[in-house]
């Protein structure tokens, strides 16, 4: 797993176990969850997990936080913010 | 001849379709139980229900037709409490392993390279069974319960209707009521995502298929331990000869309709088991792989924590042990005997759910602590 020390932490998650996406989503969002909540960071997740596409927004938007897929090339770009981006 | 090649085409066919329609709706019987502890997700119990009860039906309605060549089909055996072990052990393993036996191939075919790893695990894990397998035999035997009944219907004395008709019924209700309440639906952001409810009735009109033309519903466990004897005929053949396990012949059935006799299994030879099993195998990892390349995410990627190798290296063997305790996997059981009410399936359900809780815990703390 990679960190990038910038701003807006990424996870560079392909290739992982399942569930790792999520609980690292869970886990990182939780640690963070007053920057986000007020828009001073986002969470950049990259997965190739089809179903992290699924479980990661439904679990986060449950937890009032708003999250974006995007699809680059073989993978997907999972980013969660406080507020729409 | 001919013959051969129609069971092992149809056996192709039916393993490239699951496969393809696995990785397009990524429905994971492990995730169906490991959600369910980890994040008390509810949604893929309900598919696995949907699942059940429509194999429970269809395979009833062709047993009425006579459409089964054996009901209940081979290799489904007698409760034991063997079963309740191999169940929890099987749960532990299917968790950490990332995957179950089908599960960890489709995702194999998509390019994880963990399952690849658990898939290796699998096959040295079904190899060491072999070592046991004179212990838990006279286990098995030992703690048997009503021998020679298979079913629950049996047990009862009852026609299989009397209890798919309230359960179907019950469940129908159910189904509405779910449907009414938009349960049925994911909102899905991966591209060509089917909705797992439809691969659930696509999964069990492949299994009717299979129960009809090949007489049992998919399963493929007999083949690692195949692909260990293989590797094993290798490298220590001797050994190999004295494995009582190799010897055995549990495939024993003639399908009328094609006057083929079916024999086989686990020993290093080509057979039944191989010609049924070999190309479901083969078909899934291609179908999962077909669907990847065509949604172009088919990607291998290695980089991920030595923890996580260890942890499906580990799962891979404990689930290929546990598969031949019981003696059969999560698919044989959860989409083949539960819908036939088998006595076996249903009390590998109840231990598999402990063993999932209990692996999900370890792949949490051992693994995703990391």
């Amino acid at each position: 797993m990679t960190f990038d020390q910038s701003e807006n932490p990424q996870f560079d998650i392909r290739g992982q176990i399942c569930p790792s996406s999520l609980l690292v989503a869970l886990r990182e969002v939780n640690k963070r969850q007053q920057e986000i909540k007020a828009g001073r960071q986002h969470l950049i997740l990259l997965t190739d997990n089809r179903d992290a596409t699924t479980t990661i927004p439904e679990a986060l938007i449950n937890m009032g936080y708003n999250v974006s897929v995007a699809k680059e090339g073989s993978y997907y770009v999972i980013t969660v913010t406080g507020q729409p981006v | 001849m001919l013959s051969v090649f129609i069971i092992a085409g149809t056996c192709l066919i039916l393993g490239l379709a699951s496969g393809f329609l696995m990785h397009r709706s990524d429905f994971c019987l492990v995730a169906t139980f490991r959600d369910l502890f980890l994040f008390r997700s509810w949604f893929l119990i309900r598919i696995l229900l949907l699942l059940v009860v429509t194999s429970m039906v269809l395979f009833e309605m062709a047993h009425l037709l006579g459409l089964l060549p054996s009901h209940p089909f081979p290799l489904l055996g007698a409760l034991s409490v063997a079963t309740l072990i191999g169940g929890f052990i099987f749960g532990v393993g299917m968790v950490l392993a990332g995957g179950c036996v089908v599960g960890t191939l489709y995702k194999m075919g998509a390019g994880s390279i963990l399952s690849l790893v658990a898939f290796i695990g699998l096959i040295f894990g079904s190899g060491l069974y072999a070592e046991i397998h004179p212990f838990w035999s006279t286990f098995v035997k030992k703690t048997t319960f009503f021998p020679g009944i298979i079913t629950l219907p049996h047990l009862l004395q009852l026609a299989p209707g009397w209890l798919i008709l309230p359960i179907g019924g019950f469940s129908l209700w159910l189904f509405h009521r779910w449907q009414q309440q938009n349960l049925w639906q994911r909102t899905a952001y991966a591209n060509n995502y089917l909705q797992p409810w439809k691969a659930a009735l696509g999964l069990a009109i492949i299994n009717l298929f299979s129960y009809i033309i090949v007489g049992m519903p998919l399963g493929i466990t007999t083949t690692y331990a195949k692909l260990a004897a293989y590797g094993e005929h290798f490298f220590w053949p001797r050994h190999l000869e004295s494995l009582s396990y190799f010897q055995a012949v549990p495939l024993n059935v003639t399908l009328p309709w094609l006057g083929l006799h079916l024999q086989g299994g686990a020993a290093p030879r080509i057979d039944a088991i191989a010609y049924i099993q070999g190309p479901v195998i083969i078909g899934i990892i291609l179908g999962s792989a077909l669907s990847a390349i065509l949604n172009g995410e088919f990607k291998i990627y290695w980089r991920a924590p030595r923890r996580q190798y260890a942890s499906v290296l580990i799962g891979g063997i404990i689930m290929a042990l546990a598969s031949r305790m019981t003696p059969a996997c999560n698919v044989w059981h959860l989409m083949g005997g539960l819908p036939i009410f088998g006595l076996q399936s249903m009390v590998f359900l109840v231990a598999l759910l402990p063993g999932a809780w209990l692996g999900s815990r370890l792949l949490t703390i051992l693994v995703m602590n990391s």
